[in-house]
């Protein structure tokens, strides 16, 4: 891409990025309400900071490794079916982190939906976009549109074919609809072709995709499904 | 600063933002609009489940700075009391109505959020925030060349006599909904149960879906205790826990013409308020 033809001196770090240099009117109205809710005693810097620190560590990793996990240890499995909560311990995530009483809008109530050969399941929250952030990071930028959430609890086979994903009559697709206080995450069937596999080489396979319901796990498959990113204007530096 | 010509321009620009039915006048006397209208008029509009819309691309996108920070100055007031996430989805995905729930980036209105509660529960005044606006904006003018706006507190406030709920002291090292086990009483419903979800004329707040409403299901699994969102979102910390459910519905009874074949199921959670029994 060429960006010659401006004429203002902007840093070329990123070509592919929107040339917006001033200060957006999302970042002032943020900064303005941190700094009053700092200078009223509202929470402190270091609380912030804290929470910041806990935001900046999520991910798919611990679910990933929780499903590998369960695929390679019937016990484990038996766990996360019954007390999903408990089987996150085993993966390093503590549903009460970092406030003691969860991370406030995922609350502490996690189930894990097992697909079997005759029954699917895919996630959503039509009314925002509610998901295991605790153990799964933050959602993708599709699952919380509008087209998303209008479309899947209506035509599931549909929106899943343009994910890639064909299901045949016989498997009985479940859309979960997480608009309240519990939090879902799909335990798919592990795949053939990875007999004898490790937990490393199976967690690999469990994309985030898989685990929401758009995709299943395939050996050689590392990916999610759609490669769009969209470039941040500033995004986050950690 | 800003001249006659640039109002003119920016009011032109709202006069073609439509937030109504072109079919009903805007601004109709009682006797043009019909019930289903104002019901369509009425209805929250983070529900959209069911709505009628065509395959758009697929996009993930990096997060901007100020979307994590917001994320976060959410989650850091309601850690601290000033208010509990339920109260956040009402304001921030139905307060703002329809043309803000559609028209602006979605951490925009998790902000927009913040600045709402602030004022309306008196932490912050309207000159207060305006002026922080002004200065803020101010601190970085023309391009930042580089630079990232950061937020530059005067002080540190006490927060010793700042008014905190009960709820973020009493649900530490419990959780929520654990906080709220035991105080529902006997649940009404079993699993295996047949329900019907009840046809109610929810005004301001609710999390049912319109597209279960009316429709029949089976008891999935007995949830938890809570005090329902269409209280809770209105930090009523008096409000009575109830037993909530997970719901299970057969696609082809939510939706007529459903093309998919017919075992196919969904679910979803529901507080006992909504939820009838099915007498068989
Ligand atoms: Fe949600």
């Amino acid at each position: 891409m060429s960006n010659s033809d401006h004429d203002h001196d902007h840093d070329h770090d990123h070509p592919h990025k929107p040339m917006v240099d001033e200060i957006t009117d999302f970042e002032v109205l943020e900064i303005a309400l941190r700094e009053l809710c700092i200078e009223k005693g509202l929470f402190t810097a270091d609380e912030h900071r804290v929470f910041t620190e806990y935001a900046e560590q999520i991910g798919p990793t611990p679910a990933a490794r929780l499903v590998a996990k369960a695929w390679l240890d019937p016990e484990f499995k038996k766990l996360a079916q019954t007390d999903a909560i408990a089987a996150s311990k085993a993966v390093g995530v503590d549903w009460l982190d970092p406030t003691g009483f969860g991370a406030p809008s995922d609350f502490v109530a996690f189930k894990i939906l097992e697909d079997t050969p005759t029954l699917h399941h895919v996630i959503v929250c039509a009314l925002c976009s509610c998901y295991p952030r605790p153990i799964l990071g933050n959602s993708p930028e599709w699952y919380r549109t509008p087209n998303y959430r209008r479309r899947i609890v209506r035509w599931p086979r549909q929106v899943l074919s343009e994910f890639g994903l064909q299901l045949s009559e016989g498997v009985e697709v479940r859309v979960e609809d997480s608009n309240q206080k519990h939090r879902f995450m799909v335990m798919p069937m592990r795949p053939s072709g990875t007999e004898g596999w490790t937990e490393d080489q199976l967690a690999e396979i469990i994309t985030r995709d898989c685990l929401i319901g758009v995709a299943l796990p395939k050996p050689g498959v590392t990916n999610n499904v759609t490669p769009l990113v969209r470039p941040a204007i500033r995004g986050v530096t950690a | 600063m800003v001249t006659a010509a640039e109002r003119a321009e920016q009011i032109a620009l709202v006069s073609r933002l439509k937030t109504f039915y072109p079919e009903v006048a805007e601004w109709p006397t009682p006797d043009e609009i019909t019930h289903d209208h104002w019901l369509a008029y009425m209805k929250t509009p983070h529900d959209v489940g069911g709505e009628l819309d065509y395959p758009h691309p697929y996009e993930n996108k990096e997060e901007e700075e100020w979307e994590l920070m917001t994320y976060v100055l959410c989650e850091v007031l309601a850690w601290r009391g000033i208010w509990v996430s339920e109260e956040r989805r009402r304001i921030g995905n139905v307060d703002v109505g329809r043309s803000i729930y559609l028209g602006v980036p979605y951490y925009s209105r998790w902000l927009w959020s913040v600045g709402r509660i602030l004022i309306e529960k008196k932490y912050i005044d309207w000159a207060e925030l305006t002026d922080r606006l002004a200065e803020v904006k101010k601190r970085y003018p023309g391009a930042l060349n580089g630079r990232r706006p950061e937020a530059q507190p005067k002080f540190a406030g006490d927060g010793s006599a700042v008014k905190r709920n009960k709820h973020h002291i009493r649900a530490v090292g419990v959780g929520d909904p654990q906080v709220f086990a035991g105080t529902a009483g006997k649940a009404k419903f079993k699993l295996g149960d047949r329900v019907r979800v009840r046809d109610l004329p929810a005004m301001f707040y609710t999390r049912t879906p319109e597209y279960v409403r009316g429709a029949e299901g089976v008891i999935a699994e007995l949830a938890y205790e809570s005090p329902a969102p269409e209280d809770e979102t209105w930090d009523r910390e008096d409000a009575k826990s109830e037993w909530f459910y997970i719901v299970r519905f057969r696609q082809s009874d939510l939706w007529d013409n459903y093309t998919g074949p017919n075992n196919d199921t969904l679910q979803t959670e529901l507080p006992e308020r909504w939820l009838e029994a099915i007498n068989v």
